[in-house]
Formats: C-alpha cells, sequence, structure tokens
C-alpha cells in the first residue's frame, strides 16, 4: 500500500502564522464528528489526520487525558 | 515656618490671639497655607500600594499594613478635604478663579479615572473576542454560568439612571433656592445609591462563579468590582454635599463640591451603562 504523506491544507478560517485554533478546531471537531457519526463514519477522519498533522503531540495527549476525566474545556456535543 | 507676606497688597492682622486674617491681596488666587495632609497622604498611598501587593502575594504582616495604609489614607483624605472646605465656605478663599481651577481640577480627575477603567475594558475585550481554547475558544468559557442580564443587573441600571435624575433635580433646585427640593433629591439620589450597592452584594454573594473562575472571573469582578468601589466613594461623595445643604454650606450660586460631586456620579453612571452592555449583555450570551 502506498502512505501519502501531507499536512493539513490552508483553512480559509485560521489564515494566520498562529495555527493554534486551526489545531484546536479540528480536534473538536473530530470528537463532535465521532460523538455524531460514530468512530467507522470515514470523513471524520479528515479531522484527524488535520489535528494530528497540525497538534504537538504534547496538546493532543493533554486533551485525550482531560477527555477522560471529564475536564476538557470545550463542549463535544454535536 | 511662617512666611512674610506683608506687602503693599496684603496686610494681615491679628484679629483675635493667633486668628490671623488676610485684608487685602491684588490677585484672585489662593495661597494655600503650609499643611501636613499632601505628605500624609502621599505615605498613606505607598503604604497602602506596597501593602497590597505584600498581601497578595503571602508576605508577612500584608494584612495588618493594608488595613493600616487604608485608614490613614482616608482620614488624611477627610483632614484634608475637611481644610478645602475651610478655605472655601468660611474663610472665603475660593474666588471665581479658584472655583474655575477646582472645577479643571475635577474633570481632569475625572479623565484619568475614565483611562482607569479603558484599561480594565481593554483587559475584558482582550480575553472574551477571541477566547482562548483553554477555556474552550468560547464566551462564556465552558462550565460557566453568567448572570442574568434582564434580572438585576436591568434594575440597577434603572436605580443609577433615576439617582441621576434626582441629583439633577437636586441640583436645579438648589439653584432655585429650593431647599427643600434640593435635600429631598439628595436624600433620594443616595438612597438609590445605595439600594444599588446592596443589590450588588447580593448579585456577588449569589453568583455561581468567583474571581478565580477563569479569566471570566477575573474579567467580570475585575471590572465590575472597580466600578463598585467608584459607586461606593460617590455615594459617599454625594452624601458629604447633602449634609452640606442641610448644614447650610452651599449657596445658590456657589457650590463647587456638590456639582463635583454630581459630575462624578454621572461618571459612574456612564461607566455603568458600558458595563451592562458589554459585560453582562453581549459577555453573558
Amino acid at each position: 500500500s502506498k502512505y501519502v504523506l501531507q499536512t493539513a491544507g490552508f483553512d480559509a478560517r485560521f489564515p494566520n502564522t498562529n495555527q493554534t485554533r486551526h489545531c484546536f478546531q479540528n480536534y473538536t471537531d473530530y470528537f463532535k464528528c465521532v460523538a455524531a457519526k460514530g468512530e467507522e463514519f470515514a470523513p471524520c477522519k479528515q479531522f484527524k489526520r488535520a489535528y494530528h498533522s497540525l497538534c504537538p503531540n504534547e496538546w493532543v495527549a493533554k486533551w485525550d487525558e482531560q477527555r477522560e476525566n471529564g475536564t476538557f474545556p470545550a463542549s463535544l456535543d454535536p | 515656618m511662617t512666611t512674610n507676606i506683608n506687602t503693599n497688597h496684603t496686610k494681615v492682622e491679628n484679629v483675635a490671639g493667633n486668628l490671623k486674617q488676610i485684608q487685602y491681596q491684588n490677585f484672585p488666587f489662593h495661597l494655600v497655607e503650609t499643611s501636613p495632609w499632601p505628605i500624609l497622604v502621599s505615605f498613606s498611598l505607598l503604604t497602602l500600594t506596597l501593602s497590597a501587593v505584600m498581601y497578595m502575594h503571602g508576605f508577612a504582616n500584608g494584612g495588618t499594613l493594608l488595613i493600616i495604609g487604608f485608614f490613614v489614607t482616608v482620614l488624611g483624605m477627610i483632614l484634608w478635604f475637611r481644610d478645602v472646605i475651610t478655605e472655601g465656605t468660611y474663610q472665603g478663599h475660593h474666588t471665581t478663579q479658584v472655583q474655575k481651577g477646582l472645577e479643571i481640577g475635577v474633570l481632569l480627575f475625572i479623565i484619568s479615572e475614565i483611562f482607569a477603567f479603558l484599561s480594565v475594558f481593554w483587559a475584558f475585550f482582550h480575553s472574551s473576542l477571541s477566547p482562548a481554547i483553554e477555556i474552550g475558544g468560547v464566551w462564556p468559557p465552558q462550565g460557566i454560568t453568567p448572570l442574568d442580564p434582564f434580572a438585576i443587573p436591568l434594575l440597577n441600571t434603572f436605580l443609577l439612571l433615576s439617582s441621576g435624575a434626582f441629583v439633577t433635580y437636586s441640583h436645579h433646585a438648589l439653584i432655585e433656592g429650593n431647599r427643600k427640593g434640593a435635600i429631598s433629591g439628595a436624600i433620594t439620589c443616595v438612597l438609590l445609591a445605595m439600594i444599588f450597592t446592596g443589590l450588588q452584594y447580593y448579585e456577588y454573594s449569589e453568583a455561581g462563579f468567583t474571581i478565580s473562575d477563569s479569566v471570566f472571573g477575573s474579567a467580570f469582578y475585575a471590572s465590575t468590582g472597580l466600578h463598585g468601589f467608584h459607586v461606593i466613594v460617590g455615594t459617599i461623595f454625594l452624601s458629604v454635599g447633602l449634609i452640606r445643604i442641610i448644614s447650610y454650606h452651599l449657596t445658590v450660586n456657589h457650590h463647587q463640591g456638590y456639582e463635583a460631586s454630581i459630575i462624578y456620579w454621572h461618571f459612574v453612571d456612564v461607566v455603568w451603562l458600558f458595563l451592562f452592555i458589554a459585560v453582562y449583555y453581549w459577555g453573558g450570551n
């Protein structure tokens, strides 16, 4: 199988150098998508690829832990 | 230290014992006598500010020094303003030009207060216009239930607006020589102000968030708290005016202190309107 290496594309909602919100938005959107459509729903994977590309791994780990504790700051309701 | 001011244009006489009276001056300005209050207040303010920092950072004796600094500042202010009233009302030093200077001084002071509030409003908008991801990228932050602006805050808006109307009535009554109207208007204004303060105290104790609850709490209590402090100061200022009306200090044409308290009160009211619109209404939904 062939691996396609690519980063998250340009998102006009986040045009500036500081891409923090771009990362955070994709993280929350992935889990909202999964909550709404289930993990097997393929289009949700796009958000997952985007946040894994954009976000520092420490942030992802911290947010995963917050989700487990129920202390994640954003609403993940779809 | 005594200054010899005997010139061609002034003649100082001993009227009774140590009581000296200036008989004549060829200029309209007020050369104040030496006073210990400015230096006392400057040291008490230094104590107040340094001890506030000490207290907030847990240094030893910070709290005690804070109380001392606060009380000596208030005491110094009382004694200083008391002297200003003596110089104006009893000694007649407040000529038209002196009044003008005092009026400009009051306006400049209020302008400086506007800048102080601007800084707090800046902090509020900085945090709320682009909410950080740490609070969920939303405002109000995730988990914070803000206060209903159309409950007590709306009532408070009407209280302050009507208190402004009553003090305006009182001022006009004073100018017309209507003593009863001047007094009743001032009393009503002060009462409405006290009800406002009481309701804010109630809201503070019943709110579902504290000052420690994320930047929302900090911004909310810093802005409304600074305003509340000004309401209390303004209420005291108006009360002094009321007492002076009752004590026959003020005349139909000359009531600089009362006018200063009224301008200050209108300023406090306008700040509340901005608070209500930005912090309570826009910041709450």
